[in-house]
């Protein structure tokens, strides 16, 4: 066999590459740069591993510093600076001899080391002498810009200051006119209310609204607006879906099997939109849901307002998949997946990092290793305790008081109280219809035949059991007395059981919140597992920060003794840690995460990954002072929704100029608006009001989902038939399968039809960003689902009535979808079309030998507001 | 005609003729997409789905992908090792790189089935493979196949996107977007599901990454109706529907006019028109009545267990016969990875895929089209030589070195190329790693690897992106 001494393309060798990219460096790095920069990312990639990370170094040279390195191993040292060709390390990767294995040093890479080591193998003068086993971090890793101090940064000067409106114009526009560039003009305010709308609420504006802004000729017009969408209760529910990807929020277990339904989880919802429309405190938020729990007084019984909203929240700790009551899933590995997931969504939501690298091995590119990844989990474990697993069922907190139990007893002792004279009435019957069965055996059995009826099942002897399967009639009971006797059954039923039923209507119905909690004194050790593998605990593990971050802003302080906090206070500790105001990762992640939402694109286009893997900033600046006054200013989302779409910036046409285009095609400069496709939610929630089918209420229980005989996803309760053909039937939703899609069943396992064909995210376990498609499937959808058909109907039947004129119809049908209304030579054409086509609706008919459509008007009308709603004018936002 | 009057009025700022499809006039009507010149456009390029011709000429027109998710193995399908049988069971003293550290076992472990040479070549294949065992003097198949990187999402993205980072166009995208496709009625690439799920990492198995979108994968469902909302209602058919499509064009130009250079919008306008070409089209084309009974029979339709795959190839035939570009056939979610349970696994999936994707090379050989059609099968990964879990035995994943195997347009029947080591655990002779795959496949379609390239914002993008990449000659006929 002959040996490879080279392989191409290895992965560990695109690993460093990509490592290097990453870093910014080119491949082949500047010759000036010290160690960190050049050639640590490869040697920590191709080496390190056994020099210096895993126990006692290989040969006892660790690679890790560049000071170990010039006192070398048992082969003596392993560099001499500035020479190349006698350096032993060179030697040894130059032959392929290290490292061992098939992965070899690429070209690129070798160039790179030699290059270091002839510009005198320059290093950090801070580097320490020597380093304990295990991965040790670089200063320019621990420097990464994300894990930086946020920095309240003053604005730049611009050439243009009457451009500035808000605190994001000048960073801006600074860097647009560095480039040569300027911002766009004003949008039209046709352009601005659709845009506010869908941004603040995800609807569109009505016609009305339309029509009162552009009228609106008062200098404030436009903050106006703005105030009155921020104070619109829908705007909580827009919010709430972005927040509730990241959270991966959904209405069921998930699971290879059954997929169960999580059925008290919209509490977690509801309590997020009324949070959101009352403009809490993000740092309040985040202590909430990472530990409401651990504010309150134990026991949690007899909850209510401020109390019962914090255990609410606990609820975002319990939103990821769970398999653990699958029995096609190993239990240890399902348990160990819910802790795994629960962690990989607070790294993705609050810390911007993916942390669940981590979990099997120091992460590749990040400075956490391992016993970081295990610290946090420390954090979490006590509430997410696998050895005493709490099932789903188990994580349920009743919101019955003392008082509802007591009435729910009463009750119940009351309906067995009727229930006992109905039994005694029925055993009156069975005692006649026995006495009638006996008289009809044998008089010599009649004795034998009764002892063994009457004695038990269990008890009874052979000949019992022969005498009884000779005579079976006598085995009459109150269970099947009905057989023997209909009539008089009927009668006693029909005497108790509404009587029954009355009474139980007056029990309370019992409700839950779904939670995270910790029983007070029940604290598991957590253990680091050996590559991840739970059924390999070793070493245990403290809670606490991630070491990179705790270098920054210290420790997490747990105060284990506080008498006030029966349970471990990790969480709340952490929670509080989170929201000091120091940690430079939360306050940019939220930030981002919003500015994404308005822009289309983050200031860190990776909003969960903020590591050396993401991209960097497009303006650091810019990203540090919104996340510094963010938290000046009470970490209100409102104030900061205000300073972005109140800008210059939001405010610019969307269209595009060659001159920008030429020098910032993918407008990452923001020298004007993006387009943006409205997200599936959107495009269904303004379908429905713009044909004036939408239930605007807000919260409860989520519209269920179920499968159309076609075996698609539809809105409907299921119902089974005898050949166990399902169907989702929409009669018995009242009219809720008009409601919000924020409210539809987020059922795992079925993803609803149009949700799914725009981009609505697969929740495994969260979404950090949406993707936007384009394909044939979703022109099927527009062109052919019935519920687009059935929705276009419904705005055309709201356009007008058969006696009004067309063109009022067309006119009011284009108005209700666009806010305004067409121009008059587009009206005639439209007029032209529906006359057309209700032509070639009758010819098509009469060609296929069908009855045609009664009202064939209406049905082009309909396909003319088909048109509307499928158009891209309705599907963009400028 | 009122209809054309008022079309006219529409358009003037688009300025197009009014014949026939609007959209594909503004379309595809201009230079398309190839974007190797390397020179930067000062004018935004316009992209489409017309067929364009190869930079040299080709070898393949076409391609179905027999996408085995999960990782078969290839110990027990394809890589017969003598060396295991010997040391069957006993332990193993070199490093094995594993997922599952937690039931590992040393002991190595034979294949329980036997493999005997096959066809004129010689093949040795496994008893398990009956069907490819007669198609096998038509087939290359590939034993140094690799990877490294032992997790089914990252290794599935190197196989298809070329890095293991997420997020990057994947082949059949790239040949779709270099080439067009020869339909202009059916989606230039179409991806069969499977009933079992969609692979690990779903859609990213058929994503257009940074490509524009029109490139992405068009999914065929496993079950009635195979592509949701195909058949325009029954009151519309026709000319109705055409009408409303035109006046959906009409608006959407308007629309367009302006907003220029906004690709998603031309995109979306595209997709329409595809959509309604599609309701003909693709019924006819996923409609298999009537094919002959002969024909469902050698795909296996009259055998429960392949029945469904068998359907699903004969579909792929069909698409691939009526132009379509690129076909990827999707086994289940995890479907080959076989971590327990084997002896009974293996077989079962085996009995499912076997005869049809044999069936696909010889049908498409007696209709003259193996000439120009690649067929490749294969999955992210293969399975280790020792035992995981001793309690319910199963294999491990095996990134270093696997199988697959690709047969027709361009490649050399007959052959077995690369081999792993004596246990078939790492790849160590004439390894074909990723890049190597796909720089076959480029050349087999008339490209220099390196030099079909998307112009980004950040630089040009490949599917090869600078890694060293080599087309293996030796696999070429």
């Amino acid at each position: 066999m002959r040996k490879r001494t080279l392989r191409r393309g290895s992965a560990a060798a695109r690993l460093a590459a990509l490592l290097a990219v990453c870093m910014g460096l080119p491949a082949r790095a500047a010759e000036n740069q010290a160690f960190d920069e050049t050639a640590r990312p490869i040697l920590k990639a191709m080496c390190f591993h056994c020099h210096g990370e895993e126990g006692k170094p290989e040969g006892g040279l660790d690679l890790r510093l560049v000071r170990a390195m010039l006192k070398g191993g048992d082969s003596g040292p392993a560099l001499e600076p500035s020479m190349h060709q006698e350096s032993l390390i060179w030697e040894r990767i130059e032959s392929d001899e290290m490292p061992p294995g098939p992965k070899k040093l690429t070209p690129d890479q070798k160039a790179t080391v030699r290059a270091w080591i002839d510009a005198g193998a320059r290093f950090d003068s801070s580097e320490p002498d020597s380093l304990p086993p295990g991965p040790a971090f670089s200063t320019a890793e621990r420097n990464h810009w994300s894990f930086r101090p946020i920095q309240r940064f003053e604005a730049p000067g611009v050439t243009q200051p009457a451009a500035i409106r808000t605190t994001i114009d000048p960073f801006l526009l600074s860097k647009l006119e560095s480039n040569g560039l300027s911002f766009s003009p004003e949008a039209d305010r046709t352009t601005l209310i659709r845009r506010l709308s869908f941004d603040l609420l995800g609807l569109p504006p009505s016609p009305q609204d339309v029509a009162a802004f552009v009228a609106d000729d008062r200098p404030d017009a436009y903050e106006r607006l703005v105030e009155r969408l921020l104070a619109n209760p829908h705007y909580g529910e827009r919010w709430a879906r972005h927040w509730l990807d990241v959270a991966g929020y959904a209405d069921s277990d998930g699971g290879p099997s059954t997929d169960p339904e999580r059925p008290y989880v919209h509490r977690y919802r509801d309590w997020l939109i009324q949070a959101l429309n009352a403009d809490r405190g993000w740092d309040a938020l985040i202590r909430e849901q990472l530990a409401g729990d651990e504010m309150l007084t134990q026991p949690l019984t007899e909850l209510a307002g401020d109390d019962l909203n914090r255990l609410i929240a606990t609820g975002f700790l319990r939103l990821v998949p769970d398999t653990t009551t699958d029995s096609a899933v190993d239990a240890v590995v399902a348990r160990n997946e819910v802790v795994g997931d629960t962690l990989k969504v607070v790294g993705s939501s609050f810390l911007g990092l993916t942390i669940g690298c981590a979990q099997c091995h120091a992460h590749r590119y990040d400075p956490v290793s391992q016993e970081d990844y295990y610290r946090l989990r420390a954090i979490f474990e006590p509430a997410l305790d696998t050895e005493h697993w709490r099932l789903p069922k188990d994580r349920l907190v009743s919101l019955w008081g003392e008082a509802e139990r007591q009435k729910a007893a009463a009750v119940d002792a009351e309906v067995a109280a009727i229930d006992k004279e109905r039994v005694a009435e029925l055993e009156k019957l069975v005692q006649i219809v026995l006495e009638r069965e006996l008289a009809a055996a044998p008089e010599a059995v009649r004795g034998p035949l009764r002892e063994a009826r009457d004695t038990a099942a269990d008890k009874r002897t052979d000949k019992h059991k022969a005498l009884l399967k000779e005579y079976p009639r006598v085995l009459v009971s109150t269970g099947n007395i009905s057989l023997f006797d209909a009539q008089g059954t009927n009668t006693v039923e029909g005497k108790y059981n509404p009587k029954m039923a009355e009474v139980r209507k007056t029990r309370p119905v019992e409700d839950f919140v779904q939670v995270l909690t910790e029983v007070p004194g029940q604290v598991p050790p957590t253990r680091l597992f050996y590559r991840g593998d739970p059924k390999q605990p070793k070493q245990e593990i403290q809670p606490g920060e991630l070491s990179v971050l705790a270098e920054r802003v210290g420790a997490v302080s747990i105060a284990g003794d506080d008498p006030g906090v029966p349970t471990t206070g990790r969480r709340l500790a952490y929670a509080r840690h989170l929201t000091s105001g120091k940690h430079p990762l939360v306050a940019r992640v939220l930030v981002n995460r919003v500015w994404m939402h308005h822009f289309g694109r983050g200031l860190v286009p990776t909003p969960a990954d903020f590591g050396a893997l993401g991209q960097p900033p497009s303006h650091p600046q810019l990203l540090d002072r919104l996340a510094a006054d963010f938290m000046d200013q009470g970490w209100s989302l409102k104030n900061l929704h205000r300073t972005i779409v109140r800008s210059t910036a939001y405010r610019q046409r969307s269209t595009r100029t060659q001159e920008q285009d030429a020098s910032d095609p993918d407008n990452l400069l923001l020298g004007r608006m993006s387009i943006r496709r409205l997200e599936a939610e959107e495009i269904r929630d303004a379908w429905l009001t713009v044909s004036g089918q939408l239930r605007p209420q807000l919260y409860g229980a989520p519209v269920p989902v179920g499968f159309t005989l076609d075996g698609t996803i539809a809105l409907g309760i299921e119902k089974v038939d005898g050949n166990g053909h399902r169907t989702a039937d929409a009669t018995g939703l009242n009219g809720a399968q008009f409601r919000r899609s924020l409210y539809l069943q987020v059922r795992r396992s079925r993803p609803l039809g149009l949700l799914e064909v725009f981009d609505a995210p697969t929740l495994t376990p969260n979404c950090d960003l949406r993707g936007v498609s384009t394909g044939s499937t979703q022109s099927l959808y527009l062109l052919n689902d019935a519920d687009v058909r059935a929705t276009a109907a419904a705005l055309a039947r709201r356009s007008g009535s058969a006696h009004e004129s067309l063109s009022s119809r067309l006119e009011h049908a284009w108005t209700l979808a666009f806010g305004k209304a067409p121009e008059a030579s587009q009206l005639e054409l439209f007029q032209a079309y529906v006359t057309g086509q209700s032509e070639a609706l009758f010819r098509a008919a009469a060609a296929e030998g069908r009855k045609p459509a009664l009202a064939t008007e209406q049905l082009a009308l309909e396909t003319f507001c088909q048109a509307l709603l499928a158009s891209n004018s309705f599907l963009y936002v400028d | 005609m009122t209809e054309h009057h008022s079309r006219r009025h529409f358009l003037t700022a688009a300025g197009t003729n009014l014949t026939g499809s609007l959209a594909l006039a503004y379309l595809l009507g201009q230079e398309g997409a190839r974007a190797d010149t390397g020179k930067p456009t000062l004018e935004k390029p316009v992209y489409s789905l017309l067929p364009k011709p190869a930079p040299r000429p080709p070898r393949a027109q076409a391609m179905i992908s027999l996408w085995m998710q999960g990782g078969p193995s290839h110990l027990d399908l394809f890589d017969p090792k003598p060396e295991l049988t010997k040391n069957h069971l006993k332990s193993h003293g070199g490093d094995i790189e594993r997922d599952n550290a937690g039931e590992a076992s040393p002991k190595l472990f034979a294949s329980p089935w036997k493999f005997e040479p096959r066809g004129h070549c010689g093949m040795p294949l496994s008893e398990l493979l009956p069907g490819l065992a007669a198609v096998c003097d038509d087939i290359a198949l590939i034993r140094s196949m690799k990877t490294d990187v032992n997790n089914h999402g990252q290794s599935i993205s190197a196989l298809l996107t070329g890095r293991i980072t997420p997020g990057r166009p994947v082949l059949g995208s790239w040949l779709t977007y270099a080439l067009g496709t020869e339909s202009q009625n059916l989606p230039a690439y179409c991806v069969l599901t499977d009933p079992g799920g969609v692979p690990v990492l779903g859609a990213d198995n058929w994503s257009n990454g940074w490509l524009p979108s029109l490139y992405q994968g068009t999914v065929i469902r496993p079950r009635e109706p195979r592509i949701v909302n195909l058949e325009p209602p029954a009151e519309l058919r026709g000319a109705p529907q055409r009408r409303l499509l035109n006046l959906l064009d009409d608006l959407n130009a308007t629309h367009l006019a302006a907003h220029p250079g906004e690709h998603d919008l031309s995109s979306r306008i595209a997709s329409y028109e595809l959509a309604a070409r599609m309701q003909t089209a693709a019924k006819e084309a996923l409609d298999i009545s009537s094919e002959p009974p002969a024909i469902q029979t050698l795909y296996g339709l009259d055998n429960p267990a392949s029945r469904e795959y068998g359907t699903r190839c004969l579909i792929a035939r069909r698409l691939i016969e009526r132009g379509v570009r690129f076909v990827q056939v999707c086994t289940g979610n995890q479907e080959w990875d076989h971590h327990g349970a084997i002896e009974t696994a293996l077989p079962n999936t085996c009995k499912k895929v076997d005869q049809p994707s044999a069936a696909l090379v010889r049908d498409l050989k007696q209709r003259g089209l193996l000439d120009t059609t690649i067929v490749h099968w294969g999955g992210e990964m293969g399975r280790l030589p020792v035992i995981q879990n001793e309690k319910n035995i199963g294999r491990d994943h095996n990134t270093h070195g696997f199988t697959h195997w690709v047969a027709g347009g361009g490649f050399k029947g007959g052959i077995i190329h690369g081999a792993t080591d004596e246990i078939g655990y790492k790849a160590v002779e004439n390894i074909v790693n990723h890049s190597d795959l796909h720089a076959t496949l480029l050349h087999l379609f008339g490209f220099e690897p390196q030099a079909l390239t998307f112009q980004r914002p950040t630089g040009p993008g490949s599917l090869i992106d600078g890694q060293p990449a080599r087309i293996v000659t030796e696999l070429l006929a």
